[in-house]
């Protein structure tokens, strides 16, 4: 880690230039804008990677300050249209646990159908987006999704009615498929009708069937990536280290399908274990691009002679969990709660398909329970009297973590602790080791969504931690 | 035939035949009696339509989804109903995919900009699966209507059982056998301000419209419109739900019809023109493009 | 270098079909339009209501629109040509490669569709004000009609997926069509043409000053139903807008029939929608 004294260092400097550095800018086929700044050696292996988001901060933790609690969560689901679920659920909450307001039960149940059928939409776009990297299995030929040949057409109708499904579970049960309307502070506006609850249970059960077929084609294409030797990049086939994408990060989980808040009798994270360091302090310092690639797909690395500046055009914060980055999303969850072992890029691709069939499960199991007659509005909303409280939502993507204080009603502090956010600097560490050619099939394997990666710091004016303050 | 009448297949007079919709229907019951068939039918899963609210006449807009549901939707309420309010929720939380929805000829037209230009009407357009619209020549607010009943009429508004404006006349009609008449120029005052811009008498971009004009009390006029429209139309009519005669037939007909769009129109279009000069050098929006 | 052949062949994968799998994207077709998808400040929620078109986004890949660019779901880094560009989010006037990114766009581009709230008027962008880390100067955020001529407009957030592919299949015909399908387009997109040139704000107080107070409001109800935060209610059958919860996305005011409303096109809805239903065939 490098302190801001640092920069003067004549021996940092010479370090820098000693290394090629490339730089691949903007990286593709995920949310948002972000990019990579790699350092690599003779062999073109990544010696250390740098992965920042690039997108400008809009700053909804800031302007959330003197708005309602209703607003708000409605403008943070707004940072993400690919888990605006998340941010929508963890937003509201967050409010609930700041007026320590208790939800009905059947606003919960919509709630996590809502959830699960957020993901199910989510891992199946992204099914869309790492394809182009993965081969028809005995073949040399690359997937692409949007082909009108077969096998691949097939996959991709499925790929969209899995999609749809999802997105329709979520319209009956949210209001809206991608902004969701229903759910609000101390609830939901509406429960569903009897009808709808049928229609979301006939729609998991046909989805149940296209997921795990779904699960098995995906996992069948991985698993032959993982066994071939080279991949085609840019007209070279560069070679796959069978560790692509390791690291030694932990993990951090609060649930295998929703969240936890601080209403929870026994919650599952802790803002104690949770610091943020500054770009400043986790980024290079300024370096001078010294190697392209004009083959690189499509339209080649950035040229010779740009500078790059991570520390001060990283977008986000660096939060940590215990002093250390954390991975989170679907391998995170399955290793925390069902002793899943695979690591690398891999092992993040199949869990993320493992994760499928209990999407549906779990909205069939509210389902069975859905009292339609129930009521979903708490009789008392209080306005809060600025009261710290958090809540964490398990997005497909990993936790995503709202922290609040919310006083007469208005917001007097709020936080976003976004996953993709948590997955930037693990991700940077996974990249060393990988040919830098395959450094962007790294960092998909995170399934980033960069627009909602963007929040601001937490350390105050005498650098101590606000969440140890707020533990006070 | 004008274009004041909009595109048409069929015009007939009709009546329900179902007796238990009649009892209490404005007219004809056509609107009651098409979606109760189409409900049946599975044509659609509900339909948008005006209940009371929580004040004698005052309209509350909700998605049947049964015939018993319905029953309580009949008659007019001669004030403001956001029906169109409902079209997305009920593919929401109600879970439609086939919706039936009835209103205005404004809301004909807030229907069809929806369907072509669904601009915060996700997944909504394909599940409009049938939209009846009733003729219409100008609306209330709440507070007009009751002024002219409790106050011009003398009635209070509870033991009102139905009021109508026809043959040039609001007229109320109690519990108890009272009825009066205004004559329109003392409803004019009170009509809701946006009527004035409105160029459309018959509901012209529904599926299938209807009202009273034209035809003989307790019958109602109707015009077939849009090729879902005739396929639901003559299937009801091929399961008996309508005793129907040749609109060339009833008296006053369609001249009437024609005559009353034709001046509606024609005052509103000289509204139009008058808001262009409001002021001095300034006017008056026209949302028409 | 010999690939290892895989031992679990999925069971919907034919072999013999492999060859005519593309290895490249699909060379441009004469006869479809070149679009793309440039990102800005928005949240690519415009973006996947463009693929909640489900089976109906390959038709309009396959037969109507070459996909030129589109950070997301292609591999494109760098702005092409285009016929239509399709825009999401706002531009942050502090952010250079932004801005850079839209001119860019207006000199590519033959049509330049503002897509969702956010591009048309700021949506929740206009609640910026900086001072976040790590880039507290980041803190103003216009809509692109602030920056540059745009074509068209759809407004709403997300917008939904069938405003956005009536406007894909419009812009096809008003450009590759014949004459009476050209016509009929540009009759159609003339409507979004006008909220393009009629300003780059928006709000429920639209529907205030520009339809209750000016005489023209109803209470058909449509702006209820059209707002994705629930800010409208009716009282006594008269709109009623939570302005604390109005995210200034414009959904409300462009569906409301009294904003605008075209004789000409809506009188024709029943063609027009079969059309559209037809090229989606
Ligand atoms: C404001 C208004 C003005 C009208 N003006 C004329 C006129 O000038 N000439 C003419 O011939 N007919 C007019 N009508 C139509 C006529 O009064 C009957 O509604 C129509 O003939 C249908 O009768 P019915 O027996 O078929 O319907 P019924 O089976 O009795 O059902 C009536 C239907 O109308 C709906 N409805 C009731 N009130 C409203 C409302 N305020 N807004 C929307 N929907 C409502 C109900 O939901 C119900 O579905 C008007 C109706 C309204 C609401
Ligand atoms: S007169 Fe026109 S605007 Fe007024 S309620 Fe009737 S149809 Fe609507
Ligand atoms: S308009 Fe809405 S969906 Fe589109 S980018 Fe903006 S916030 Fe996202
Ligand atoms: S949509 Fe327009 S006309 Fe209809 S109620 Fe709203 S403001 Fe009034
Ligand atoms: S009131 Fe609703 S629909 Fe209208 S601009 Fe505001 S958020 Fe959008």
């Amino acid at each position: 880690m490098y302190l801001y004294s640092d920069m003067n260092n004549p021996m940092r400097n010479e370090a820098i230039q000693l290394s090629k550095v490339v730089e691949i800018s903007p990286t593709t086929r995920h949310e948002g804008h972000s990019k990579l700044v790699l350092k690599v050696n003779d062999s073109g292996i990544v010696e250390r990677g740098d992965w920042l988001s690039i997108t400008p901060v809009r700053g909804v933790e800031k302007l959330a300050i003197g708005k309602t609690m209703e607003q708000v969560p409605k403008i943070a689901s707004r940072v993400c249209g690919i888990c605006p679920i998340a941010h929508t659920l963890a937003a509201i909450e967050s409010m609930e646990a700041s007026i320590k307001c208790e939800v009905p039960k059947d606003a919960h149940l919509l709630r996590v159908i809502l959830q699960c059928a957020n993901r199910l939409h989510s891992i199946a776009l992204h099914n869309v987006l790492i394809l182009p990297d993965l081969y028809i299995p005995g073949t040399d030929t690359k997937i692409n999704p949007f082909t009108k040949e077969e096998p691949v057409r097939t996959v991709a109708k499925r790929i969209q009615r899995i999609r749809e499904i999802g997105q329709t579970i979520g319209e009956i049960a949210g209001g809206e498929a991608i902004h969701p309307s229903n759910p609000r502070v101390g609830g939901m506006y509406r429960n569903v009708t009897e009808h709808a609850m049928w229609k979301m249970y006939d729609l998991a059960k046909e989805g149940l069937v296209l997921a795990h077929e779904q699960m098995e084609f995906m996992i069948a294409v991985i698993r032959n990536f993982q066994k071939r030797d080279w991949t085609e990049i840019g007209g070279q086939q560069i070679p796959i280290p069978k560790t692509l994408g390791y690291h030694n990060q932990g993990y951090m989980a609060t649930d295998p399908i929703y969240g936890s808040s601080s209403l929870d009798e026994h919650p599952t994270w802790n803002p104690a274990r949770w610091i943020e360091t500054r770009p400043w302090d986790w980024y290079m310092g300024q370096v001078e691009i010294n190697y392209e690639d004009p083959t690189y797909p499509v339209g080649g690395t950035t040229k010779v002679g740009t500078k790059a500046w991570p520390q001060i055009e990283a977008c986000t914060g660096v939060p940590t969990y215990d002093g250390q980055p954390v991975e989170v999303g679907p391998r995170a969850r399955l290793t925390m709660f069902k002793n899943y072992d695979e690591k690398g890029t891999i092992g993040q691709h199949i869990a993320r398909q493992m994760e499928y069939p209990d999407c549906l499960y779990s909205i069939i199991k509210c389902l069975d329970i859905l009292n339609p007659n129930g009521k979903v509005l708490a009789d008392n909303i209080p306005q809060g009297d600025g009261s710290f409280g958090w809540a964490a939502n398990e997005a497909p993507r990993g936790t995503d973590v709202h922290l609040a204080r919310v006083k007469d009603g208005r917001v007097q502090w709020f936080e976003m602790l976004v996953p993709t956010t948590w997955n930037f600097p693990t991700a940077s560490r996974a990249l060393v080791g990988a040919p830098w050619q395959l450094a962007e099939m790294v960092i998909r394997g995170y399934d980033p969504c960069v627009s909602c990666a963007t929040h601001m710091i937490v350390v105050d004016e005498d650098n101590r931690i606000v969440a140890q303050k707020l533990m006070q | 035939m004008g274009m004041e009448l909009g595109k048409y297949k069929t015009c007939v007079s009709a009546r329900s035949t179902d007796k238990e919709i009649v009892a209490k229907a404005q007219d004809g019951g056509i609107v009651t009696q098409l979606f109760a068939f189409a409900l049946e039918q599975g044509i659609i899963d509900g339909a948008i339509v005006t209940g009371l609210g929580d004040r004698p006449w005052k309209p509350r807009p909700f998605i049947a989804t049964t015939r018993e549901e319905l029953l309580t939707s009949r008659g007019t309420k001669y004030n403001v109903s956001p029906n169109v309010a409902w079209i997305k929720e009920a593919t929401r939380s109600f879970g439609l995919d086939k919706v039936g929805i009835v209103g205005t000829p404004c809301q004909m037209q807030a229907v069809r900009k929806v369907q072509l230009y669904p601009i915060g009407m996700r997944d909504v357009p394909d599940k409009i699966a049938l939209a009846v619209g009733i003729f219409c020549m100008e609306n209330f607010l709440y507070k007009s209507i009751q002024q002219l009943v409790e106050d011009h009429a003398g009635q209070k508004m509870q033991s009102v059982k139905k009021m109508t404006i026809g043959k040039g006349k609001f007229s109320v009609y109690t519990e108890r056998g009272n009825v009066v008449a205004l004559p329109l120029k003392i409803t004019e005052k009170y009509e809701q301000a946006g009527c004035h811009v409105c160029l459309d008498y018959v509901a012209n971009l529904s599926d299938v419209s209807t009202g009273s004009v034209g035809s003989p009390d307790g019958w109602s006029t109707v015009f077939v419109r849009t090729k879902k429209g005739d396929h639901i139309w003559s299937k009801a009519i091929a399961a008996g739900c309508f005793e129907t005669k040749p609109i060339e037939e009833v008296k006053p007909g369609l001249e009437l019809v024609t005559k009353l769009a034709h001046e509606k129109i024609h005052k509103n279009e000289i509204y139009l023109n008058k808001r262009a000069s409001y002021g001095v050098g300034k006017g008056l929006r026209n949302p028409y493009i | 270098m010999a690939t290892e052949k895989s031992a679990t062949i999925p069971s919907d994968v034919k072999m013999e079909k492999k060859a005519e799998v593309s290895k490249k994207e699909e060379k441009s077709v004469s006869n479809k339009i070149k679009a793309g998808h440039v990102h800005l400040s928005g949240c690519t929620g415009c973006l996947v209501a463009l693929a909640d078109n489900y089976q109906g986004l390959f038709k309009l890949l396959d037969d109507y629109v070459d996909w030129v660019y589109d950070l997301t779901l292609a591999d494109v880094r760098h702005i092409p040509e285009m016929d239509v560009a399709l825009v999401e989010g706002s531009v942050c006037i502090q952010d250079h490669e932004s801005v850079e990114d839209i001119k860019t766009t207006r000199n590519k581009s033959k049509i330049v569709v503002a897509v969702g709230g956010c591009a048309c008027y700021g949506n929740i962008t206009r609640f910026a004000r900086g001072g976040q880390h790590n880039q507290p100067q980041h803190e103003s955020y216009v809509p692109i009609g602030d920056l540059i001529d745009v074509d068209v407009y759809i407004p709403g957030c997300a917008p939904t997926p069938q405003q956005i592919r009536n406007v894909c299949v419009m812009a096809y015909l008003l450009l590759m069509g014949t004459e009476d399908q050209k016509k009929l387009a540009a009759n159609y997109l003339k409507p979004l043409m006008n909220l393009a040139k009629r300003g780059t704000t928006a709000c429920f107080c639209d529907l205030m000053t520009e339809v209750i107070n000016q005489g023209l409001c109803m209470g058909c109800g449509t702006c209820a139903a059209a707002c994705p935060v629930r800010a409208i209610t009716h009282e006594w059958g008269k709109p009623q807008g939570q302005r604390d919860l109005c995210i200034k996305c414009g959904a409300c005011y462009s569906q409301c029939p009294r904003s605008w409303y075209s004789f000409d096109v809506m009188n024709e809805f029943e063609g027009i929608m079969e059309i559209i239903d037809g090229a989606m065939k």
